[in-house]
């Protein structure tokens, strides 16, 4: 009951401080922008004769996965700055003394500060990435294997993020805490990188280097699946044998979804890490 | 003691090699004004904030009407004031209300906050974002939360520390009330003429510790002989208050001009000023 209390005032916060109308335009003007160029993509002429269908498609698939590179940074940064102020703004100016001296356990603000910030993760990845699709499909036609898996995929490296800022807001200082979890987020890109570099070059140190970090942090995991559920057969089949041949690496494909152990891992990662940051703020004085 | 409304025992709080309490052992009864004084670092807030659950002890113990310090169902029953009050600056006053009125489960939420918007005089800007509010109306806001839902204690961490004359007056007037109702009052604050007026004992604590405790009167010191104002000054004369008039009657039949007489007794900031040692 409690929890559902604070995820509706981190939710309203977020309405009443205007952060929802601000990313709502620059939703809109980045849609906008994108809607753009794929219909000078879909209408251009090249030695006198429009781009075929397949060309046009193959292209789009190639910008959708760019931009879904681009939105999970989005994500991942939105996450860390809406999380981390929402749980220590309100220890470090003093707002939480009057809310802890009723009959609430640190838990369900905790819970619910993480709960408020998930789902509006969740829905701005539901809204403006499936605005997103929506209008690539309109103007190229293109659509991608599993749109809806790509966007849950997406949320949940939200949520991974959300998680980390919250548990480091428990003890640290609202700036600290964002930074570290965006910086975790962009150390587990680069660890998935290393990942493929070593799979790719049979260099089992640096491919467990990667698969180590992905554990640590498994934003990477749930933004491979993200990529995997975007990306059209022809792009998977290229990878596997780039991969095969030992040719090339390319961090924006992959040859197979993560596994569900992985997945598992991330669920039971959030909750642990989660009940850390519970822990470590029960035991905080305040 | 079922009448206690705190019980205090050896309570302390360490930080790292620091004392920020040592030692407090006190007793608050059921509908009693205590005034906790003490300068700035003497422990004070530390105290209060251990009372009502948010820092943990390192020694000792306490119980808050009957109950262990921090128990979840007590909380119900208490109210707080936080000597750093902030409340959310985009929620309107009634909302923040509305909010603790939820966290308190009150079943009759709308004339509770009416009630309590009006006992702090904040009625008419209840609708306002507390962002718009003055320092004075953000703590009258604070007063307005530590009374919500009719709590059996309050605990006041420098109540009157933003307001005006007038609204020290009105707290004033409010704590009466409280003493009134039988809600007991635990006020921390570094106003010694207010807690004189209200308040009917007092702790006083400095560097982590009690220096003293008792009622105005014990601390202050039964009145001893008077102050005569004559033409050139205050006089003082020692003697018992039995002997008082015969002194007044022999000074006139000496000649001596009086312009007035009062008990020759020290005041709350006096007795204050010795204890901790800065006078």
């Amino acid at each position: 009951m409690n929890v559902l209390l604070f995820a509706g005032l981190t939710l309203r916060e977020l309405v009443r401080r205007r952060l929802v109308a601000a990313v709502a335009l620059l939703t809109v003007a980045i849609v906008g922008f994108t809607a753009w160029g794929l219909h000078r993509l879909a209408t251009a002429v090249v030695d006198g004769a429009p781009i075929a269908e397949p060309g046009v498609r193959a292209v789009a698939a190639g910008i959708v996965i760019m931009l879904a590179f681009l939105f999970s940074f989005v994500i991942a940064l939105g996450a860390a700055l809406v999380a981390a102020p929402a749980m220590a703004e309100s220890i470090a100016n003093g707002e939480i003394l009057a809310v802890l001296a009723r009959p609430v356990r640190r838990a369900e603000i905790a819970l619910g500060r993480w709960a408020g910030t998930v789902v509006a993760i969740a829905l701005y990845v539901a809204v403006a990435g499936g605005l997103e699709l929506l209008v690539v499909r309109a103007i190229t036609g293109y659509v991608p294997p599993h749109p809806l898996h790509a966007l849950a995929y997406l949320a949940g490296a939200g949520a991974v993020v959300t998680t980390a800022a919250i548990a480091l807001a428990a003890r640290l200082p609202a700036l600290a805490a964002g930074i570290v979890a965006a910086l975790m987020f962009g150390l587990a890109w680069i660890g998935g990188i290393v990942e493929s570099i070593g799979l790719a070059l049979g260099n089992a140190r640096l491919a467990d280097a990667g698969t180590i970090v992905a554990l640590i942090f498994p934003s990477d995991a749930l933004w491979r699946g993200a990529l995997y559920a975007l990306q059209p057969a022809i792009f998977t089949a290229a990878a596997a044998n780039a991969n095969a041949s030992g040719t090339a690496v390319n961090p924006f494909s992959v040859t197979s979804p993560p596994p569900p152990m992985l997945l598992a891992w991330a669920c039971g990662w959030i909750v642990a890490v989660l009940a850390a940051g519970i822990a470590a703020f029960r035991t905080r004085d305040l | 003691m079922p009448d206690d409304a705190i019980v205090a025992h050896g309570l302390a709080k360490r930080y790292g090699r620091i004392d920020a309490l040592r030692d407090l052992t006190l007793r608050v009864a059921r509908g009693e004004c205590l005034g906790f004084l003490g300068p700035n670092g003497a422990g004070k807030s530390t105290a209060v904030k251990m009372l009502v659950g948010l820092v943990r002890p390192t020694g000792g113990g306490a119980e808050v009407l009957g109950k262990p310090v921090g128990d979840r169902a007590t909380r119900a029953r208490i109210g707080y004031l936080p000597e750093l009050f902030r409340y959310p600056d985009w929620l309107a006053a009634r909302e923040v209300l509305a909010f603790h009125a939820r966290l308190l489960r009150l079943t009759e939420a709308a004339p509770a906050i009416d009630a309590v918007l009006g006992e702090v005089g904040l009625r008419e800007r209840a609708g306002d974002r507390v962002g718009t509010y003055s320092k004075g109306m953000q703590q009258r806001l604070g007063l307005a939360v530590a009374l919500l839902g009719a709590p059996e204690i309050v605990f006041l961490d420098e109540p009157t520390s933003a307001l005006d004359p007038v609204g020290r007056s009105d707290v004033r007037a409010l704590i009466e009330r409280l003493r009134a109702r039988g809600t007991t009052v635990f006020l921390n604050s570094h106003l010694l003429g207010e807690v004189e007026r209200v308040c009917d004992r007092v702790c006083v604590v400095d560097r982590g510790r009690v220096v003293a405790e008792g009622t105005v009167d014990a601390l202050t010191g039964a009145a001893h002989g008077v102050r005569v104002q004559l033409d050139d000054g205050w006089h003082a004369f020692d003697c018992a208050p039995a002997d008082v008039p015969d002194l007044i009657a022999r000074l006139v039949r000496e000649g001596a001009r009086i312009h007035a007489v009062e008990p020759n007794q020290s005041t709350l900031e006096d007795r204050f000023l010795a204890l901790v040692n800065h006078a």
